[in-house]
């Protein structure tokens, strides 16, 4: 299986880069980054176009695909590994930014009342990411260094854009921001270290994404970026659904959309199972 | 093996739940008590929401008590009309326990006054039980012979007005009392998430002064509606009943069940409660600890909205 995973990652390369001539507007879409053309040094020629081509400056190539384009969260699910893998165009480097449906969060906090724990503080943030993994094929400092930091945002920079709700006191805010990356880590919802892109064959990378079992569902983000000497030349944004699917979502949707159908049928559930379990049990 | 709970949204082992299910079901067939004040701690423990863990533990108890009755009602143990009047009071409470339910989750406090009124329920329920067993032991072994001593005296039930006939439990005496004690009952099945047996035949037995016969009968069918009663509010209202969560709390408890009564055939009753009465107050322990000890983490997440 592992030894034959690269050749289909590249089949399906090829295949990409064939339909996403064809037909652009199904394939992944490409955004030329806001001012990336411009950026790139003025002697630099790209060295996938060939000779006869005009020598008009275009995008380089990025194109990334996902092993599953949605996360369905059946009954057998209890996280996963998802694959993201593409190719670019050399040189460069690809950091992959994956972001999870912004909402308002509430942080409790714990102080000892009476010899007794009990939660005392609280504060909302808006806007605060379900999920957020951040990959690199370098150590990210480094690859940020030079300025792509206002775009591409580590955990820490990310979470200072969280709009807190009401509260103005900057140390205590920083203590319930401090609060949530550990709740959200312990959850396994904001990954601690950053994800290895794994460059092969100088063009071809991938990278595996954990998502944890107690993964909100939601419209997910996955933007890939292309560096070349700290500059962003080219990024990618993939939406990923997260949702549950089958028995799962039919009775999740029941609970939130008719909750007193679903709570009969609960009751109802429960009267046949134990009246014909009791019964069925004391035969034997 | 793992199974994803669509409403607790989030995997578990099925042989915890079923063997969860199944201590509860050996409590309820041993002692005649629903098991659901076990139960649900340790669904807590184990990381299901409080939430969740309460309202999928009502929908629990339907099925025990449905499984209970169907012996009891044959038999002629259950007292209709006391049964009856206990609703009244337990629907009252249960309706009312599940808005301040929703109240203290709003506001954050839920996991905490679940713990606390655990602690206080468990540990003088516990204690009393365990006191009021020693004491009969010990005065069995040193008068076998003596008789049983009247367990009350009922000075207060005979002035409250609205008196009432109950011909089963050969009782007359005011409504008020079984009206109000299925109110604290409904309002502890509503927040707890247990049947609340352990609290109620005590009370009948003690409080009301019922014959033991009808009391286990009884007692079943007020908590079979009152639990129903639960669940369709906790649906209803918070969402937060995971039918997976709770089937497997059943098929556990199914088995459990007689297992459980097949013990406490062999075993004497004094013994019985005072094994019960430990159970009680370890579980009583370990909450009081986990209230008292400092925990790993003081953060935790409150609810997440997502604003459209």
């Amino acid at each position: 299986m592992t030894g034959r995973r690269p050749i289909a990652v590249l089949v399906l390369a090829v295949a990409c880069l064939l339909s996403a001539g064809m037909a652009p507007a199904q394939g992944p879409r490409v955004e030329p980054p806001a001012g990336g053309l411009r950026q790139l040094p003025s002697g630099q020629t790209d060295p996938s176009t060939p000779p006869s081509v005009p020598a008009e400056p275009s995008t380089p190539e990025l194109i990334v695909d996902l092993s599953r384009a949605r996360v369905s969260i059946t009954s057998a699910f209890h996280g996963e590994s998802l694959l993201l893998f593409g190719m670019f165009d050399p040189p460069g480097e690809v950091v992959v930014v994956v972001g999870g449906p912004p909402a308002r969060e509430m942080v409790l906090r714990k102080q000892r009342v009476l010899g007794l724990w009990l939660n005392t503080g609280r504060q909302s943030f808006d806007d605060v990411p379900a999920y957020y993994a951040i990959a690199a094929s370098q150590p990210l400092q480094r690859l940020l260094a030079r300025g792509a930091g206002g775009e591409i945002l580590s955990l820490e920079d990310r979470l200072s854009t969280i709009k807190p709700v009401g509260e103005r006191d900057a140390a205590r805010l920083a203590q319930f921001r401090a609060g949530l990356v550990e709740v959200k880590r312990r959850e396994g919802l904001y990954p601690a270290a950053i994800g290895q892109v794994t460059v092969q064959a100088g063009r071809l990378f991938r990278v595996e994404l954990p998502l944890p079992s107690r993964l909100p569902e939601g419209v997910y983000e996955i933007r890939t970026y292309l560096l070349r000497e700290g500059k962003i030349v080219a990024a990618v944004s993939r939406p990923l659904p997260v949702g549950k699917v089958g028995f799962n979502a039919q009775l999740a949707g029941w609970a939130d959309n008719e909750g007193p159908l679903y709570g009969l049928g609960a009751i109802v559930m429960a009267l046949l199972v134990g009246w014909i379990g009791g019964a069925v049990m004391r035969r034997i | 093996m793992e199974i994803y709970l669509p409403i607790a949204e989030q995997s578990m082992n099925v042989f915890v739940l079923l063997g969860l299910g199944a201590a509860a079901g050996l409590l309820a067939g041993m002692f005649g008590v629903g098991g659901g004040f076990l139960a649900t701690p340790l669904l807590i423990f184990v990381g299901i929401p409080p939430a969740v863990a309460v309202a999928s533990q009502a929908n629990q108890v339907v099925a025990n008590s449905i499984s209970s009755l169907q012996v009891q009602w044959r038999r002629g143990n259950v007292d209709l009309r006391m049964g009856l009047v206990l609703l009244l009071g337990g629907m009252l409470g249960s309706t009312a326990g599940v808005s301040l339910f929703t109240y203290l989750k709003e506001i954050g406090q839920i996991d905490f006054v679940i713990a606390v009124l655990y602690v206080v329920l468990l540990s003088t329920i516990g204690a009393l039980m365990l006191f009021e067993s020693l004491r009969t032991y010990l005065r069995r072994r040193r008068n076998p012979e003596a008789p049983r001593g009247k367990l009350h005296t009922h000075y207060l039930v005979h002035r409250l007005p609205l008196k009432l006939r109950f011909y089963k439990s050969k009782l007359y005496i005011s409504a008020l009392l079984p009206i109000g004690l299925g109110f604290a009952i409904g309002v502890l099945s509503a927040i707890l998430g247990v049947g609340g047996g352990f609290v109620l035949v005590p009370a009948m037995i003690y409080l009301l002064g019922m014959p033991t016969g009808v009391v286990i009968g009884t007692s079943n069918f007020q908590i079979l509606f009152v639990a129903a009663n639960v669940t369709f509010l906790q649906a209803a209202t918070n969402g937060t009943v995971d039918v997976v969560l709770a089937l497997l709390l059943i098929l556990g408890g199914v088995v459990g069940a007689p297992i459980g009564s097949r013990v406490a055939a062999k075993l004497p009753g004094v013994v019985l409660r005072g094994l019960m009465a430990l159970l009680i107050l370890a579980v009583a322990a370990e909450l009081l600890t986990e209230l008292l000890r400092t925990p790993s983490s003081l953060y935790s997440l409150g609810t997440r909205e997502v604003l459209q």
